[in-house]
């Protein structure tokens, strides 16, 4: 504090050296940003960014770039976020209050900067949006910074949002007619491409679902882009179904994981053996009859009881395994009440129009699903040289199992056990 | 179910030196790696340092389970965990004696019979006024970068990050 100087002067000093220092350190963060985004956009070299971190560092030790990359992993350290993060915030609010003027590019790179150092945003996904809708920006690498954001931020849920908006642009978006093309080469190219985009989503959900415990966020967007990419598509859902097997039993507390199961068998017996009188797919003709796979749906159930049972006994003391094992019974036994004498103690006739078909191979290998005409003797024979069909599960199977538990377990998994056996008594309503 | 380090200590007089440890730590974040490392070998010690010989414990500390036993010679060996690792299969494994022909059956008879104390966090080690910030502070396996992340975690403990 300046003794003797009138107020006025110190004020007007101290404002200009603010300023000084402040448009140094506008043009090192320019600097640093523009360095951000060069080395995300390197599309096309072989070590493609494929994730983000933070570098936790609360001082700048070195005169260097706060920018560290190794391998392909992208660091920031963490001392120039306090600087970076209100100038590039700050200059992306201005232009929405119309009060600065930014070029597409400058808004690209601006927009990137902000969402890999806080993806949560909104107004920043939104300035992509627009981006996107201009044509200035290609929702394929929208999908990319998402991406990279979601490595940092496995559950932000902004993040989410905005990719099924991008992944709803994409399925409206037609792909530029070519001239060379006949009809079907055209919707195969359109399937594959498809195909490929589901895969590239259920990797990215696969991967936030790894990076942070029941992460429901990437979990529901699993569910969402199954139900707007893969609708009604038995074969998906049964690599899905199988896929997750490893997965949830490394995983046995993953609540989500299991809910995930519970949607996709969910779906199968709404596809492979729909309530009576109504079809799976609306477009199916009134002639054709919608496959009735009813073996399969009781295999499906077995199995999946089979797996819960099995980590129930190797891994005591989970609730979630418990919860999973309510709902898969839950369903059984409503389909059950749907569909009375249907699919019961021995296996349907296989022999009769264009059906789907479960078989196994061996013990514990992923089922496979084959579509043909099964009027060919070599099916029959297949089919009948599987393993037979399981017995279907009861109320009264449920309490052996719970029994057979009961003898020699920890607290936890007998105070489980009891409440499965009391939900069985009131909520199914067969008593033991 | 993640198994994130193993390590084998030697419970000094009055301090634990380590010999040996196996880290798999893929499941964090590259840049945090390093801090996790250097964490787990903190917490290792500091567990084996409180823990009695002849002692089998488990210590809960947020989503980690640290599993360690003390032999009577003063051998240690420290598992950390998930929660979702069974606590049986971490006392097997560090109980292993590859000399003995029949250890495992050795092993299950002698871990029907034994207590194994449960810790619900680290602060039940410490002797009574000792913080874990100033143990944190002092500790010689931790680098600045460790312990900047540890401030930084502490503040930020919840499920959302905003930067």
């Amino acid at each position: 504090m300046l003794h003797g100087v009138p107020g006025n002067r110190l004020l007007t000093e101290f404002r200009s050296l603010r300023h000084v220092r402040i448009f140094l350190l506008l043009k090192t963060l320019m600097g640093l940003m523009s360095q951000i985004n060069v080395n995300l956009c390197r599309f096309s070299s072989t070590l493609k960014r494929d994730e983000i971190g933070l570098i936790p560092c609360p001082e700048a030790r070195y005169n260097r770039s706060p920018i560290v990359m190794v391998e392909n992993k992208l660091g920031v350290e963490s001392w120039c976020v306090k600087f970076l993060l209100p100038y590039v915030h700050n200059k992306l609010l201005l232009y929405r209050q119309r009060r600065l003027w930014l070029d597409r590019q400058a808004l690209v790179d601006i927009t990137c900067t902000l969402l890999l150092l806080n993806p949560d945003l909104t107004t920043a996904w939104n300035v992509r949006k627009e981006l996107v809708e201009c044509g200035a920006l290609s929702p394929e690498r929208d999908l990319y910074l998402g991406k990279l954001a979601l490595s940092k931020s496995p559950k932000s849920p902004e993040t989410w949002i905005h990719r099924r908006w991008v992944l709803l642009h994409l399925l409206q978006k037609a792909p530029p007619a070519d001239q060379n093309q006949t009809d079907a080469e055209r919707s195969r190219l359109l399937g594959e491409q498809l195909a490929q985009t589901l895969q590239q989503e259920m990797k990215v959900c696969a991967d936030a679902a790894c990076r942070y415990p029941s992460n429901y966020n990437a979990w529901s967007h699993r569910i969402w882009v199954l139900q707007r990419l893969a609708k009604g598509n038995v074969k998906v859902f049964l690599d899905e179904l199988s896929s997750m097997r490893p997965w949830v039993s490394a995983h046995v507390s993953d609540h989500s994981g299991f809910h995930y199961r519970q949607f996709l068998l969910q779906e199968l017996t709404g596809a492979l053996a729909p309530p009576a009188g109504c079809s799976s797919n609306g477009e199916r003709s009134a002639v054709e009859e919608p496959p009735h796979d009813l073996p399969a749906v009781q295999q499906l159930f077995c199995h999946e009881l089979e797996l819960v049972s099995d980590l129930i006994r190797s891994f005591p003391g989970h609730e979630t395994l418990w919860s999973h094992r309510r709902h898969v019974f839950f369903l059984w036994h409503r389909w059950k009440e749907q569909h009375p004498g249907d699919g019961g103690d021995e296996g349907g006739d296989p022999a009769e129009g264009a059906q789907t078909r479960l078989s196994q191979t061996s013990a514990g290998v992923p089922m496979e699903v084959e579509r043909g005409c099964s009027s060919d003797p070599q099916d029959i024979k297949r089919l009948r040289r599987g393993v037979p069909l399981p017995q279907p599960p009861t109320s009264q199977t449920e309490h052996v199992f719970v029994s057979g538990l009961l003898d020699g377990c920890g607290p936890e998994q007998r105070s489980f056990a009891l409440a499965y056996r009391k939900w069985l008594d009131t909520v199914v309503g067969v008593p033991s | 179910m993640k198994l994130y380090s193993l390590s084998v200590l030697y419970k000094g007089a009055t301090k634990s030196n380590l010999l040996k440890a196996a880290f798999d730590l893929s499941s964090f974040s590259f840049f945090q790696r390093s801090s996790v490392q250097e964490f787990m070998t903190f917490t290792s010690a500091l567990i084996v340092e409180r823990t009695s010989q002849g002692t089998r414990a488990s210590v809960k500390e947020q989503e980690y389970l640290c599993h360690v036993y003390v032999r009577n010679d003063s051998l240690g060996a420290v598992v950390i965990a998930d929660t979702e690792y069974p606590q049986r299969v971490c006392f097997t494994l560090l109980d292993k004696n590859p000399r003995e022909a029949d250890a495992m059956t050795k092993v299950q008879a002698e871990l029907d019979e034994t207590k194994i104390i449960l810790h619900n966090t680290m602060e039940s080690l410490l002797e009574r006024g000792e913080k874990l910030d100033d143990l944190v502070a002092k500790s010689e396996h931790l680098g600045n970068q460790s312990k900047a992340f540890y401030k930084t975690a502490r503040k930020q403990n919840s499920c959302c990050e905003i930067m």
